[in-house]
């Protein structure tokens, strides 16, 4: 069930460089919400401009209502975002997208995220049934995001920057690499960050004979399905083995075997 | 309450809000969000005879007051809308009248595709010939800025179906009234204007078009000034039902096109970033009426005075 919401925000704080944590009232969306769905946002004062911006649930407390977003500003709309005071009423539509699927008490479950892809796989770890490995990556330490807070949930977090100034110098599929060739029983994979990393991840698992569950990004214009803006090549019974998919509706989450990567 | 009830080519519509083809899916997209019983009409994406993958990403870009699109028309083919649960015969289900917009890339598919949906047509309205997307290559705008072929895909559309037939015009031309005409003559019992503009958007850093497709069509509030236009000289060429459209987000838009000669009006892109703006149009509709002691919304059709 989609839903419009009016929202309210609560805070909107800046974390650490360009990263904001915007906390929303959103009682109806907050209870509904899946791991790795997402928000369709409505920035306030841009008449001219004229779609929502979509953003991961980061986190929810459904006893209060609360519905958590992490976003970095790139643009005009997050900088306008970033300026919205607390107490703004802001539409939303949600819960949008497929989501995860929970990982089952046996697995061996493993996070790979880059910069702010770690916000759309949080609620994941915090409602899984057994305790994540979490591998998070970035240019540099200023774009490791939620490293305490996976902590907190009781996952083991390493930590990957193309710089070298916080933990394994390199990118997060190196660390990855090296999970899946530990000798460990296969993990059960699940990532999101920029797409060079997913492409990555999913020619990891891939070549070892596993899946793995990605969150792609891609520029969304309705974010419900109406619009084939969001279109991704997907693996597909047709002539030339592919077709185009909707990341909005019939993602944002792919299986890695059915991913297309050029 | 102003009596807000629209008479198209015979067709009877509770009120003259209408969704625009391409920015409603097939209906059921907007299901949870949208109460159908509220609207005076939905039109569904462009239908063709064979599935159509569209052009590849990016197919769009946000503009200042606009949005640039080139999906190139992505739908499953004519068969598969028929008789796929997603799409007619949900539409079936709905307590609207709903318009099913048609395109080809030759007069033949387009007589094709009417043909077929004619065969089975419980459940749809009217036809909504495109003769105006300005995304693909072969048809589309091609039929819309040519009067010969124009009028040519309308006979023949009109031989393949009782179904009522409105005719999409493009913008892109230089006297839209000879267009409207020319429809009106081979058979069109309502047209519909405008489509979107072609137009282009250019990222600065990597000197790239911003859509794949390189230009795109323009909607979205940026064009509505120029729309209100053609419909202004539209209702000065034809006498048949005109759907106004282009940049509508609010009553007060919507009332622009009724006094520019609109019977009934389009919304689109402004369905995107706001899914409610349908019934407030409606409502605001009624509210102004109400202010104006205007009894029926066709009391205002055309009242521009100039």
């Amino acid at each position: 069930m989609k839903n419009e919401e009016t929202a309210r925000s609560l805070r909107n704080d800046r974390i650490q460089g360009d990263y904001y944590r915007l906390d929303l009232e959103a009682p109806v969306i907050a209870r509904a919400v899946r791991p790795g769905q997402f928000v369709h946002t409505q920035i306030p004062g841009l008449a001219h401009r004229v779609l929502r911006r979509p953003f991961s649930v980061f986190d929810t407390d459904p006893a209060t209502g609360r519905l958590s977003i992490i976003y970095k500003v790139v643009g005009e709309g997050t900088a306008r975002l970033a300026a919205t005071a607390p107490g703004t009423p802001i539409s939303l539509l949600g819960p949008l997208g497929n989501g995860f699927s929970l990982p089952s008490a046996d697995a061996f479950p493993v996070i790979v995220a880059g910069g702010f892809g770690c916000a759309a796989t949080f609620l994941l770890a915090r409602r899984s049934p057994v305790p994540f490995r979490v591998l998070i990556g970035g240019r540099s330490v200023a774009d490791l995001l939620l490293v305490r807070e996976y902590r907190e949930l009781g996952c083991t977090v390493r930590v990957a920057t193309e710089d070298g100034s916080r933990g394994h110098r390199g990118v997060v599929t190196d660390l990855l690499a090296q999970l899946l060739d530990g000798g460990g029983p296969p993990p059960r994979v699940y990532a999101c960050g920029p797409n060079a990393m997913l492409g990555a991840v999913c020619r990891l698992v891939s070549g070892r004979g596993l899946d793995a569950e990605v969150s792609l990004d891609h520029v969304m214009c309705c974010g419900v399905g109406a619009c084939y803006t969001c279109v991704v090549k997907v693996l597909a019974d047709t002539p030339d083995g592919w077709e185009y998919v909707r990341t909005c509706l019939d993602g944002p989450v792919f299986r890695a075997r059915e991913t297309v990567w050029e | 309450m102003a009596d807000l009830s629209v008479t198209l080519a015979g067709l009877a519509l509770r009120n003259p809000v209408i969704t625009a083809s391409g920015t409603f899916g097939y209906g059921a997209d907007y299901a949870d969000l949208v109460p159908f019983e509220r609207l005076g009409a939905i039109t569904v994406k462009g239908v063709s005879l064979a599935p159509c993958r569209g052009n590849p990403p990016p197919r769009t870009a946000e503009v200042f007051g606009g949005l640039l699109n080139a999906i190139g028309l992505q739908n499953p083919g004519v068969d598969k809308f028929l008789h796929d649960s997603r799409y007619l015969p949900f539409l079936r289900t709905v307590d609207t009248a709903v318009f099913v917009n048609i395109w080809g890339t030759s007069i033949e598919e387009y007589a094709e595709v009417a043909r077929r949906l004619d065969a089975e047509s419980e459940g749809i309205a009217a036809l909504e010939i495109n003769i105006s997307c300005p995304n693909i290559k072969h048809g589309g705008i091609a039929f819309g800025t040519d009067l010969g072929l124009a009028g040519r895909v309308v006979r023949e559309v009109r031989k393949a179906t009782r179904l009522p037939l409105i005719t999409k015009l493009s913008p892109n031309v230089t006297d839209i009234g000879e267009f409207a005409r020319c429809v009106v003559e081979a058979g069109s019992d309502v047209v519909s204007l405008i489509n979107t503009i072609p137009a282009m958007a250019i990222d600065i850093e990597t000197r790239r078009p911003k859509l794949a497709n390189v230009t795109g069509g323009l909607s979205g509030p940026a064009i509505k000034p120029v729309a209100v236009r053609m419909v202004y000289q539209a209702r000065q060429a034809v006498d048949v039902p005109i759907i106004g459209m282009g940049g509508i987000q609010s009553a007060a838009d919507a009332l622009e096109f009724l006094l520019a000669g609109a019977d009934a009006v389009g919304v689109g892109t402004a369905i995107f970033a706001d899914p409610g703006c349908l019934v407030r149009i409606v409502d605001g509709i009624d509210a102004c009426l109400d202010r104006w002691g205007v009894p029926h919304v066709r009391d205002i059709v055309g009242g521009v005075i100039v």
